[in-house]
This record gives structure tokens, sequence and C-alpha cells, in this order.
């Protein structure tokens, strides 16, 4: 019975096969005391480089946990966390921005820190305005990673080629949207180069611009607050900035509404040379640049009235679905209050809400950082009040909005019918929400 | 199945048919564990509120009622869907069945043209390939430096929403490959005979392809008709890249599966978004029903009486 035929052969083998596999499937469990922590973020390069080399000194600091990367771009970044909110297996620790957190906890995904704090979990040290903001009904549940406002990012090279002086010519903290068409039409008269984006299809400008008519986004009713004479006013400013021939044509802008992508920038592509984004996003486009970048608000109305909020750009978040929240809270506290960590995250998420780690910081910065601490000394007394976290709905307004404007990049509808048609879709997706 | 008979007919049916099952395994167990799962939890979906975090919540015939009646975005994305069906599939066909009768004609090293001329086909469906196509149609893409070589100023293909559609369109057509390949063998079924007696009756090249080719032909065109329609409603990948995901601009790219895309893992209207599935899938059983009433009318299969 022991001879050896083709089929107890393959039998023998296959076994033979099954058990290897099964005992290194078992390895780490099995023969390893290692604690797994997932840690899961939306970035682009430079963010990657740092996160990974902060993992990678984490776990040598601290045998006996292995802490894992996971990274996507933005847009792909919230597909991802929903299909493994699906499958019940999140990564420990998500990052998470201000706005779709609250859904998130809301919906129970992401878990409250309280039981951690000063156990595993160290904020005695963190600005209390980012624990607020990171609190949610009494209960503490984002850890803030940095601080973030509205930012304008200009080429210098081309702005001193048009003979521009920051300053002199237009207050960066302070400047109107009449300063910029006439800036943005000397930039391009001097050097061929479009002086600014085209803000027509850009919430954030546009969100700014609400607070500047002194008015809120969002109703306490949860309506929205933006009313057709504000939508067409912001419209036609950029039409005005537009026909002075400050920005590329409207369907070049057009191509790019809606698109997050740092590398699609203007001032990145040398297609303009203003550009708009969040604060903490200037490290990174400066990173794709080989000219140097200055900064500057979002343009303002002659009233000036601050439009420009400051927020937590980013959280980290513990999920449900966290094998092992003790390791992963102490994680997370390594990764706001470790000196030696936040020295090689930098500024790149923002400006750190952790007093020590400021400090720690300001001298070894990189010119982009230091830049970014100055704006922030620059906006002082000049942003508006953080408003309550958006209803649900608002991401698929904001969305909405970029899309209709395409319209007025187009030219194909005037102005009061496109607001109009924005402003029914608002209040549909509001209601359905 | 011909054996019936007896107490030991469903064991000989299995042993006489076990290796053809065994083959089949493979396929079978997808379908059944990966397939028709999920298929039916859809149909369930479809009638619920769900959002993935929270459970589903049945709420009957609510994402249908919404769907027709008040969503304009459902509308916009059938009169796109529409559009690329009734004019990417002809085109495609046309374009498909000229090569084919230009490779007919006994040309050297043809098994190098057929692979050729496939190709398109096996890559056309990918993302790299989308991408390059937003390359070539960018305003400082291929297509407008060529068109500027010649002197004309060529539009923005891809932002504005008269021409986006032509984009894709031209991505389809490009893929014309496996329907060529069909064409080609059909082509070679009918009997030169047919085409030596018509030219002795002085038949000119027109009056041979529409009075030989076209009608002997009919079972074929009728075959690739309905697999290109059903591919052509299914398309995504190319609208979802080319269109940034969105179906941009101002929606001339809503495909309807980007629309369902968009509000399944957007919005995270996973209720809904099966809805729309459904309707998809009744959309094209509809039209592929269709095709074979009309098919009555002019296909007819050589060994038919009639």
């Amino acid at each position: 019975m022991s001879r050896l035929n083709r089929r107890t052969f393959m039998t023998k083998a296959g076994a033979a096969a099954g058990s290897v596999a099964v005992l290194s499937a078992l390895g780490p469990q099995a023969f390893g005391q290692d604690k797994q922590v997932r840690h899961f973020w939306w970035g682009n390069p430079e963010r990657d480089r740092r996160t990974f080399a902060v993992i990678d000194l984490y776990n040598s600091k601290n045998p006996g946990t292995v802490v894992s990367g996971e990274t996507l771009g933005f847009d792909d970044y919230f597909t991802k966390l929903t299909t493994q909110i699906a499958g019940g297996n999140m990564p420990d620790v998500i990052q998470q921005g201000y706005g779709v957190l609250f859904e998130y906890i809301a919906n129970g995904a992401v878990v409250p820190l309280d039981d951690y704090v000063g156990n595993s979990l160290d904020i005695s040290k963190i600005d209390q305005s980012a624990i607020d903001a990171g609190t949610v009904d009494g209960k503490f549940y984002a850890l803030s990673i940095g601080a973030n406002s509205h930012m304008a990012i200009y080429n210098s090279r081309l702005f001193e080629a048009a003979g521009i002086v920051p300053g002199e010519d237009f207050d960066p903290y302070g400047y109107t949207y009449d300063d910029l068409a006439r800036i943005g039409a000397q930039v391009k008269e001097a050097t061929g180069v479009p002086g600014t984006d085209d803000n027509t299809a850009d919430y954030q400008n546009f969100s700014d611009f609400i607070a500047q008519k002194g008015v809120k986004m969002f109703n306490p009713d949860g309506t929205y607050g933006a009313t057709q004479e504000i939508v067409e006013e912001y419209w036609s400013i950029w039409q005005t900035i537009r026909d002075a021939g400050a920005t590329p044509p409207g369907p070049e802008s057009a191509g790019l509404a809606g698109v997050a992508d740092l590398s699609q920038l203007g001032v990145v592509t040398g297609k303009s040379a203003m550009s708009y984004l969040w604060s903490n996003q200037l490290v990174g486009a400066q990173g794709l640049m080989e000219d140097t970048l200055g900064v500057a608000m979002y343009p303002n109305t002659p009233a000036m009235v601050p439009g420009s909020i400051v927020q937590p750009s980013q959280f980290i978040c513990l999920t449900r679905d966290s094998v092992d929240p003790e390791a992963a809270t102490a994680y997370m506290s390594a990764f706001v209050n470790d000196l030696d960590i936040t020295a090689i995250l930098g500024l790149e998420r923002g400006i750190p809400s952790q007093v020590d780690v400021r400090e720690a910081l300001q001298p070894n910065l990189s010119p982009a950082e230091a830049l970014s601490v100055e704006f922030f000394a620059g906006i002082q007394g000049k942003t508006a009040p953080l408003d309550p976290p958006p209803p649900s709905g608002s991401n698929e307004v904001e969305q909405t909005f970029e899309r209709v404007a395409v319209s007025v990049l187009l030219g194909e509808k005037s102005i009061p019918e496109v607001a109009t048609d924005f402003l029914a879709q608002a209040k549909a997706i509001l209601a359905r929400a | 199945m011909r054996t019936t008979e007896g107490p030991y007919a469903m064991e000989k049916f299995f042993r006489r048919n076990f290796a053809g099952y065994a083959f089949l395994a493979p396929w079978l167990i997808g379908f059944f564990l990966l397939a028709i799962g999920p298929i039916l939890a859809s149909l369930w979906l479809s009638f619920t509120k769900y959002n993935i975090v929270r459970p589903p919540q049945w709420i009957g015939l609510d994402n249908y009622i919404y769907m027709f009646e008040f969503d304009d975005r459902f509308k916009k994305a059938l009169q796109v869907t529409f559009s690329f069906v009734v004019i990417s599939v002809p085109a495609k066909l046309i374009f498909a069945l000229g090569v084919a009768m230009a490779l007919d004609k006994g040309i050297r090293a043809i098994g190098w043209y057929r692979a050729l001329f496939y190709l398109p086909s096996i890559l056309g469906g990918s993302i790299a390939v989308a991408i390059l196509w937003r390359q070539l149609f960018n305003y400082d893409g291929v297509v407008n430096s060529a068109l500027r070589l010649v002197g004309l100023d060529g539009p923005y293909w891809l932002a504005d929403p008269k021409y986006s559609l032509w984009t894709l369109i031209v991505l389809a057509v490009w893929q014309f490959g496996s329907p060529m390949l069909i064409f080609l063998a059909g082509l070679r079924a009918i009997p030169q005979e047919l085409y030596e007696a018509a030219e002795i009756d002085a038949a000119g090249p027109v009056r041979k392809f529409f009075a030989i080719t076209v009608p002997l032909l009919a079972p074929v065109i009728f075959f690739n008709l309905v697999l290109q329609m059903i591919e052509a409603f299914k398309s995504f990948s190319g609208a979802f890249i080319i269109s940034g995901g969105s179906g941009a601009p101002l929606d001339s790219l809503l495909f309807f599966t980007v629309y369902l895309y968009d509000e399944a893992f957007s919005y995270l209207r996973m209720g809904y978004a099966s809805a729309l599935a459904w309707v998809l899938l009744l959309i094209i059983a509809a039209f592929t029903a269709i095709a074979f009433w009309t098919s009555k009318y002019w296909v007819h299969y050589e060994n038919e009486r009639g």
C-alpha cells in the first residue's frame, strides 16, 4: 500500500505545502508578541516620505510594536476608507479632516479617546482650542495634527519680473479683488503668464467670500446661508478679474474645476502666477517647484470683513476596528508629542498644536516652513471665528458648486441663471441629506 | 441529457459528464460564491437606505420614485449614455466592417495586421489608455499640436461639454478589434461563387456589398450589435478617468455607470446606487430584447427555410 503512485504523491505534497502555509500564516501571532498598528493617511510625496520616516523611527524606538503605514491621494482616500468600514477592517489610526470627521463620529466609525487620555495618550501640552475642535458632545475624539488656514501662494520670480513689490503694490494680508485684477493683469502684461488662477469654481474661495459678506454658510436650521445676490456677486467679481486678462482663459480653468491635486495648481504647472490652497499645503507645493513661493491671504472686499478661518488641518483618530487601542493610542501620542518624531513631520501638516513641539521646531525650519509660521503671525486678528461642524450634505453642495460654476467659466449661461440653479440644487441636497 | 430513465440515471449522468463539470467548477464556484450573492444582495439593497456604516433601512420603492420623479442627474446620465450608445456603436461597427473587408482581400502577413488592429481592444479599456487619451486631447496635447501644424486652433476637447463626449466616442471606435475579427470570420464564410455570379451579371462593388455581403453577414452584424451595445451601456473606466471621476465638464461625461459610482462612493448612497444598477440592467435587457425582436425582419440564417 505504500507504493508511491502519482495520486498519493500529489496528496502528500499538497498536505506538506498546506501545513507550511498554515504555519507561516500563524507565524506572527504564534511566535511573536508584536502589537500591530496600522496607520492610514492621505497625502502627497513629501508627506509620505516624512510619515514613513516617522514610522521607522517609532518602530525602532518601541520594540514590540510594529506600526505599518498606508497612504493614498485625497480623492481615493475616503473611497478606500468607506469600503474598509463596510468590511470591518479599518486601520487602527486614520487621518480625518474637519467636516467629514463629524459624520464618522456620528456613524460610530471613530471612537472616543477619553479612556486613554492620561494613560497611553498624553494631551497635557496640546492647545485647548485644538482639543475643543476635536470634542463632540463632551467626548474627545480627534487629535489635531496642525492648524490650518486658507492661503494664496504666488511665484516670487514672476511677481518680481512684473515689478510687483508685496507690501507696496498690494498688502498680502489685506488686499481686494480689485487689487488682484490689477496685479494679475500686470503680471500677464510683463511675463505672459496670467497673474492668478481663476477661482470661479473654487468653493474654498467662495466660502471665504460668504463670510466676507457677513453671512454664515449654513443657517442654524441647517439650510444654506448664501443668497442669490452673494453668489452672483462672487461670480461677477471673478468675471471682472478674468476680463481684465488676469487669469487663464475660462475653458482652461473649467478643466481644472474640482481638481484637488497640488501638481495641477496653476502656480505649479506654470500656467498662472498665483494659486489658492490650505496653508499646510505650502510645503508640499514648494517641493514641486523651482521658483520660490510667496504667500498672501485670500483676496477680500474693500470692507475687509475677515473670511478665512483657522481650523485644525487634520486629525488622527482611533477607529472602531482597532485591534489594540492601547498600542494605537500610544503611537498617536508619540505622533504629536515626541520631539524626534515631530521634528521629522515639521510643519507639513500645519502648525502643530503642542507648545513644546512648536518651540523645538522654531530653530530648524526650512524656508517654506518658516514662511508658513510668518504667515500665521501675519493673519492674527484677520481671521473669522470657526463655524460649527457643517451639516451632512455639505460635501455634495461643494461638488455641485464646482460643477455648475463651469458653465459660468464657459460663458454658457448667464451668472444669475447659474446662481439660481446652484441654490435650487443646494436646497434640494440639504433637504435630502 | 438523453438518458433519464432508471434508478441510476443521475449517477450515470454525472459519471458521464464529470470531466465537463470538473472543468467548469472554478467558474461555477466563482459564480455561486462571488456573483449570485452580491447580485441578490444588491436587489434587496435597492429597496433600502444604506450608507455602509449604519445598517440598511427598508424604504420600499422610495429610491425608484426619487429617481424617476426628482433626480435630474439621473436623467442627464441617461441622456449622455444613450447619446454614447447611439453614436459609438454604429460608428464602431461600420469602422470594424470596413477594416475587415480591407483585410479580407488576401493581403500578405494578414496575421500581423489582425494582431495589430486587435491590440487597441485589449488596451482600450485600461486606465493607462484613458490617461493617455486625456493627454492626447488636452488643450496642449498631441491632437491640438497636430491641428496647429495645419494652422487650425483646436478647441478645449475635454473642458468643453460640446466636444468632451466625442473624445470618448473616438476612444470607443478605436477599440474596433473584436468586432473586426468576428466580421472577418463572417466574411470568410460567404461563398465566393456568389460574388463571381454577381460579377457575371455586371454588379458593381456597391451592389455586391448591399445585395450579397450585408444580407449574408446579417447574423454576424446582429451578434456584434448586441455585444457592442451591452458593452457601450456598461462603459465606465474611460469616462471615469477622463472626467476626473465626476462626469465633468458640466456632467457631459456623466455615463450611467459614472453616476452610479459617484452616488455609491462619493455620497455613500449604496441603496440608491443599487437601484440605479438594477435600472441599468433593465435598460440593457430591454434594448437587447428590442434588438432580438427586430432581428426577425432583417437577420436571416442560411439554414432557415422561407
